[in-house]
């Protein structure tokens, strides 16, 4: 009971969110200096060609104009014409969403073991050898850019060794997992980190909490102390990270994508920005916009059901 | 006034064999569909002028037929309708896809029979006449004249035609019986019979276009060319099957071909070298110079229509001056800055048109390089120290640097602006910028296109934004067009171009190459100067 009225009430909130967001990109993007037509018409066409095209899209009414024409239109459900590929929005954004949520998903679950695993070896012998190489991991993940990484994984792995395909997202599940290993562990390279430096820190802090020095006087063994109720009891406050985790590979696919050609949205929101393809760009800002908050949603949820002390 | 001059040097291959008049009625090599041995023989003389293509053409039993190409390519596509734009990755595919009534020899200059088999031009070249091939579209429809006629009328009148400028000197274009087709000139036109090559005339199915509408045309048309559209996923790849109904018997050798949209340079780089491209477009001039060492890589350097240059916007109040531009000129190292910039691959421009287009001058000359004299008239013009912005998409673009470097040497002050891409066009196009390090091309070896784009001040593109405008270079620009005498209308080029460099409105930097990069096991695989591949003639190892 309780748990749907707060997903209703959450959902609710999302719309006037998504509506302060459609406004702004929309403005901001026509703003940018660039005309998408000259641009895709070729610069070598008269001025008469690039006016006659950009009335074809309505870019020649004034922009608010624009902006009703397309909430208008989005509310039947079309999300308008890719100026730059001259074909419907929604049709572009859908074939392209599926390679991103595959990058997201195993780029999320691959970060969040490699956290689980590193942070408890660490965080077991706080200041030892193990626990100085998985910081400084952390460090050097966290500085890493992601460009560069992309490239080195992908001459070493793919150019040189030839055991991964350096670009694309392959035609079957197995064939996009092995499309895949290479953006996963950049994605897990520069993504655990947030994840390990919070749960190390956390499962450090709770190891000499009150109720854990109450259990260690009442003469339990370290390990089920940890096991039963350090390790549970840290998870619990890192969960809402996981949404945010989630949020930054959705943000850094933006990046990843185009290293390993990879067909996905993050590619073509980039793509979208350089071709001021109007509508691609509202159409993705709207999606990037309700991804992020479905995933904090999700990690919420995800809260609720798992630790009592919340709802 | 034909055939009373001497033949150009521009076409150093048909004044051997032919004369003007057996060229203008495409009647030696007319007839029907040349055998295949013909075919494979008329590519081999690629070596004659110095072509300089990689891919020696093979004896036709060594010939493996079948295999995909996949080609690697930063420019994207936007349409599969051949009037609807003019960009480069449109440029280079709807050449591919659609068969024009002419199309080029392996020099990229020769007109050959295409769709047409013959052509025929009335004494006083305002009628031509063109007879039709037995040729089918990809749906297996025949070509008929009507098709031809409804291309042509799309691409010189519909407003959304991209680049039918060349098209606007067809008066009436009829359809005598259904292989006969009429042009009516309105008046003398020395472009016309090479546009009719040109990569938008291609002819599409009137039927078809007419049931789907544009719209959908554009998305999933029918061919007349070498190859039909399997799948086409915008921004990411376009896959292409051979034409079963190609009217060039034998032809294509490849069972298809795949046009992958990689933006990034190091990614085509990276595919190239795992073997997931056949071939890159546009591979980074360090890169080019690794592959060149390797056995398994070929680089052919095909020569392009790129030319590079430095445009001047002369409104600036510092750029309006002529010394203060030709001073410039003189202040920049163009020989230094092309070796380094290109390693040596590309060759410094004498000239403000590509090298490769028809009637440009190899005996033209930009002001000498001396950056004595260069600070002396900075000085006169009372221009030291003043300002000027370069514009730029890319910060640490190496002849951008060099040239500011150099331009600082002799007493300006030189900015440098990054933008991306749009905002770089927006600027330029509205004169709201200094100078800027830039290249453009030809899509037709006709120079008229050309000087319209980078000469000609009322022309529509002040040439090309710079705002110089010489109403000499205007007269001379109309008077080449209309000039239908090879030898007078070489002269009227000459002179524009001796004009323009003169008057310094802009400065021109290097000539280069296709920077592509092939597998060892791609053959016979060429890129003309007007960006159109030959991938009806190539083939791949097994």
């Amino acid at each position: 009971m309780k748990k749907t009225r707060l997903v209703l009430q959450r959902l609710w909130q999302m719309v006037p969110v998504l509506l302060a967001i459609s406004i702004i990109t929309f403005f901001l993007a026509q703003a940018i200096p660039g005309d998408p037509v000259r641009l895709i018409v070729g610069p070598r066409a008269p001025q008469s060609v690039i006016d006659a095209v950009r009335a074809q899209y309505g870019l020649d009414e004034p922009v608010y104009i624009q902006y009703f024409v397309y909430m208008g239109n989005l509310f039947q459900g079309d999300w308008g014409q890719s100026i730059a590929f001259r074909v419907p929005v929604l049709g572009l954004i859908g074939s392209r969403l599926i390679p991103t949520l595959w990058l997201m998903a195993g780029g999320l679950v691959l970060s969040t073991l490699v956290a689980l695993v590193l942070s408890i070896v660490a965080a077991r012998r706080p200041d030892r050898l193990v626990d100085q190489g998985v910081r400084l991991f952390a460090t050097v993940g966290l500085g890493m850019p992601v460009f560069w990484l992309g490239l080195v994984l992908s001459t070493v792995f793919a150019v040189q060794l030839g055991w991964l395909p350096a670009s694309g997202f392959g035609d079957s599940p197995i064939d996009h997992v092995r499309h895949l290993i290479l953006p996963w562990v950049t994605t897990l390279v520069v993504m655990a980190p947030i994840l390990i430096r919070n749960l190390r820190a956390t499962l450090i802090e709770r190891s000499d909490a009150d109720f854990v020095l109450t259990e260690r006087s009442k003469g339990l063994a370290e390990g089920p102390i940890f096991r039963q109720h350090v390790l549970p009891n840290s998870l619990l406050s890192n969960i809402s990270l996981l949404g945010i985790v989630a949020v930054y590979i959705l943000g850094i696919s933006v990046v990843v994508e185009p290293i390993f050609a990879i067909p996905g949205v993050g590619q073509l929101y980039l793509n979208s920005i350089i071709a001021r393809d109007y509508f691609v760009i509202q159409g993705l800002t709207l999606v990037f916009a309700l991804l992020t908050m479905l995933c904090t949603l999700a990690a919420d949820l995800l809260t609720l059901a798992v630790d009592p002390r919340v709802g | 006034m034909a055939g009373s001059s001497s033949v150009p040097p521009v076409h150093p291959l048909i004044a051997a064999r032919l004369t003007r008049r057996q060229v203008l009625r495409g009647i030696v090599i007319a007839g029907s569909v040349p055998p295949l041995s013909a075919i494979l023989a008329a590519c081999s003389g690629e070596d004659e002028g110095g072509g300089g293509s990689g891919t020696p053409s093979t004896p036709p039993e060594e010939i493996v037929r079948g295999g995909v190409l996949k080609i690697a390519t930063p420019y994207a596509v936007s349409t599969l309708d051949p009037i609807k734009s003019v960009a480069a990755g449109d440029i280079e595919v709807l050449g591919q896809l659609y068969s024009r009534l002419t199309r080029r020899g392996p020099d990229g200059k020769e007109i050959l029979p295409g769709l047409a088999e013959s052509w025929e031009p009335s004494a006083d070249e305002l009628t031509w006449t063109f007879t039709l091939r037995e040729a089918a579209f990809s749906d297996g429809s025949p070509v008929t004249a009507d098709d031809v006629v409804f291309s042509y009328l799309r691409l010189r009148d519909q407003e959304d035609s991209a680049y039918g400028g060349a098209f606007q000197v067809i008066e009436d274009i009829v359809a005598l019986d259904p292989k006969t087709v009429q042009f009516t000139l309105t008046g003398p036109a020395a472009p016309f019979l090479g546009s009719t090559e040109q990569f938008n005339a291609g002819i599409v199915p009137k039927a078809v276009v007419e049931s789907m509408g544009d719209e959908e045309f554009a998305k999933m048309p029918v061919t007349s060319g070498a190859w039909a559209v399997q799948e086409w996923r915008p921004n990411e790849i376009l896959i292409l099957t051979a034409n079963t109904n190609y009217w060039r018997e034998g032809l294509p050798f490849l069972d298809g071909y795949e046009v992958i949209e990689v933006l990034r340079d190091p990614t085509r780089v990276s595919m190239l070298e795992a073997g997931e491209a056949d071939v890159a477009r546009d591979v980074p001039w360090a890169q080019v110079e690794q592959f060149k060492t390797r056995e398994d890589m070929i680089v052919p350097l095909d020569p392009s229509s790129v030319i590079y240059v430095v445009l001047l916007n002369n409104q600036d109040p510092v750029l309006s001056s002529p010394d203060v531009r030709k001073a410039m000129t003189m202040a920049i190292d163009r020989d230094g800055i092309t070796q380094a910039v290109t390693f040596g691959n590309a060759v410094t421009a004498n000239s403000l048109i590509p090298n490769t287009v028809d009637y440009y001058d190899p005996e033209a000359t930009p002001y000498p390089y001396d950056p004595e004299q260069a600070k002396a008239l900075i000085e006169a013009a009372g221009a030291t120290g003043a300002q000027i912005e370069f514009l730029t998409t890319d910060i640490d673009d190496q002849a951008t640097i060099l040239v500011q470097d150099q331009l600082k040497a002799v007493g300006l002050e030189v900015t440098v602006n990054q933008v991306d891409v749009g905002g770089w066009w927006d600027s330029v196009v509205n004169g709201n910028y200094g100078a800027a390090v830039t290249w453009w091309y030809n899509e037709v070896p006709d120079p008229d296109p050309a000087v319209r784009w980078a000469l000609c001040g009322t022309c529509g593109n002040s040439s090309f934004y710079t705002f110089y405008d010489n109403p000499e270079i205007d007269r001379l620009t109309e008077d080449a067009l209309h000039e239908t005498d090879p030898a007078a209308r070489e002269e009227l080029y000459h002179e524009i171009q001796r004009i323009a460099l003169e008057d310094a409105g802009q400065i021109p930097m290097w000539y280069q190459p296709y920077s592509n990069v092939y597998r060892s096991w791609v053959h016979d695989l060429r890129m003309n100067p007007a960006i159109q591949w030959n991938m009806d003639e190539a083939w791949m190892d097994p």
